[in-house]
């Protein structure tokens, strides 16, 4: 089918240029994700209240500053384990393997399973009626604890620190790994001195994705933490369904993206986010 | 020598056991629980049964929010579609200042928590008075899914070959013809690939939806996490194996889509 002749005026078909185009892609975000999110900065000031800034002063105190401590700590442990889980699973794909596609498929495939149905599958796993308490009699601590949640975010933010790894791993020139073998170094030498380093990118890169979806979860402490495993997502969704408080609400979600976007413009001197969502 | 190249190796092949089964166990136990004779979700020794599937559809609250499920994300994903490619072609065929920053911007979504996300949305919505129910959710979906479609589709149009647009404008066709039989076209599949993920993303997406829902208007993955907070049920495995089935199928529809080209 081939358009001709539309019967469109010419000071509008000549007229849209690029720059219309992104306005209106702008527009549309600045529209519905924007302005709500600036919305809720003016309310967590709590203007007109009678107590301006009491909802940070509580979200900075007691509980809820220990809620975002813990935030942190989980996105950081959830990080490392998922990164040296990726970083060898990567190594062993790039260079031990010759059906590369078959694995990155199975990596890719649970991407496409919501969340929800991948953390009540592991739920499953480690229930009393499960697998695993049928094997060995016990869950050893891991359903409802702190291991729980970090191994559940491990298991689903692990594409997305593979994804990147792979990509920089396997993008290596071979001939600097022959050049390392034949001067001498062994594998471990290798790894270390020539693709650890070349590898790097890709590394920084996972390590930030896990870290931003890890730190922010809601799902993780939900299905499988227990309420003393909440993290600042579970805290927001309390104060706002459970105590009516939006401006408590919407203090802690300002304080924790203050703090994200902060970390991400750091490394983002560093890693362009843009191909790092590019490469998933 | 020899033997330190057998435990390379073993090593190597025990971290890829792990790490698949990791990744896949999980998906594997909800179907296989979901096919247990027993009222708790138990892998069947033996003995399954389809019983908890014709439970499931004789659910009508289930059945409505499969409906619900299934009209948002088709409408999130047309409108992210909509706005993410034209968003795309803009900031690829633009010379604006900040054009790397603004194009971050888009990426937003992705970034903030979608508890946030999900709070900020509800809350202009009712103060913006916005009809609750429907329209937040697929305003709210549309939001979420953006950033895929703006990325997916930017990265095609990079690779487009300019001249035949240029081409297309020598031979007289004015910009709009330009777009609608040359652009268009060409990173279509690309689009519809887009627009596939965009829906299987909104299909299962909880944390922002949780605040979006109004009582007539209850997604699936909202269901399967209050059943959850009652208590496992295999009713739980069978409703979610029949999410997996239509992700899966989302992934060999984007799969077969973008091979075609």
């Amino acid at each position: 089918m081939i358009f001709r002749n539309l019967p469109v005026p010419t000071s509008v078909r000549e007229r849209v240029t690029p720059r219309h185009l992104v306005a209106f892609g702008l527009g549309w975000l600045a529209l519905f994700f924007v302005l709500p999110i600036l919305v809720l900065v003016w309310q967590s000031l709590g203007i007109g209240t009678g107590e301006p800034l009491s909802a940070y002063q509580q979200a900075l105190s007691g509980l809820y500053l220990w809620t975002i401590v813990r935030s942190f700590y989980y996105g950081i442990a959830t990080t490392i384990v998922t990164l040296a889980l990726a970083y060898a699973f990567s190594y062993f794909v790039v260079f031990w393997t010759s059906m590369k596609n078959l694995f990155l498929i199975l990596v890719v495939l649970p991407l496409w399973i919501a969340y929800i149905i991948r953390y009540l599958g592991i739920q499953l796993f480690f229930s009393p009626t499960g697998p695993f308490v049928d094997l060995f009699g016990t869950d050893f601590g891991f359903l409802f604890s702190t291991r729980g949640v970090i191994l559940g975010m491990t298991i689903a933010y692990l594409p997305f620190a593979i994804l990147p790894i792979y990509n920089s791993m396997n993008a290596i020139d071979r001939d600097h790994i022959h050049a390392s073998r034949v001067l001498g170094a062994g594998s471990l030498r290798t790894v270390y001195s020539v693709v650890f380093p070349l590898s790097l990118s890709g590394i920084v890169a996972a390590g930030l994705i896990v870290f931003i979806l890890s730190s922010g979860s809601f799902l993780a402490p939900a299905v499988l933490g227990s309420s003393e495993n909440f993290m600042i997502a579970n805290m927001i969704e309390r104060s706002y369904t459970e105590l009516f408080n939006i401006e408590l609400a919407a203090a802690l979600s300002v304080i924790y993206t203050i703090i994200l976007l902060a970390l991400i413009a750091v490394f983002n001197s560093y890693v362009n986010l843009g191909e790092v969502f590019e490469n998933i | 020598m020899k033997l330190y190249k057998v435990a390379e190796q073993f090593a190597a092949w025990l971290v890829a056991v792990i790490v698949l089964s990791l990744l896949l166990v999980p998906i594997v136990m909800i179907v296989l629980t979901s096919l247990t004779p027993e009222s708790f979700p138990t892998i069947p020794d033996g003995d399954v049964t389809l019983y908890w599937y014709s439970e499931m559809l004789s659910n009508t609250e289930l059945m409505q929010a499969l409906v619900t499920s299934f009209l948002v994300a088709t409408c999130a994903a047309i409108l992210s579609g909509i706005v993410g490619t034209v968003a795309a072609i803009g900031f690829v065929r633009s010379e604006i200042s900040y054009r790397e920053e603004l194009a971050t911007l888009m990426l937003l979504p992705l970034m903030i928590s979608p508890v946030i996300t999900g709070l900020a949305i509800i809350q202009f919505s009712s103060q913006a008075d916005l009809p609750s129910g429907y329209p937040t959710l697929i305003i709210g979906h549309s939001i979420l899914t953006l950033p895929y479609v703006f990325l997916i589709v930017r990265s095609r149009l990079v690779t487009f070959d300019d001249d035949l647009r240029e081409a297309s404008r020598v031979l007289g066709a004015n910009g709009l013809e330009t777009s609608l039989n040359i652009t268009l076209p060409v990173i279509s599949p690309t689009v519809i690939s887009a627009m596939v993920i965009s829906f299987v993303v909104s299909f299962g997406e909880f944390t922002a939806t949780q605040f979006l829902i109004a009582p007539d208007a209850t997604t699936v993955p909202v269901i399967i996490y209050t059943m959850l907070r009652a208590g496992l049920s295999p009713e739980i495995s069978a409703l979610s194996t029949l999410l997996i089935a239509i992700m899966v199928l989302g992934a060999l529809i984007s799969g077969a889509v973008t091979r075609s080209t």
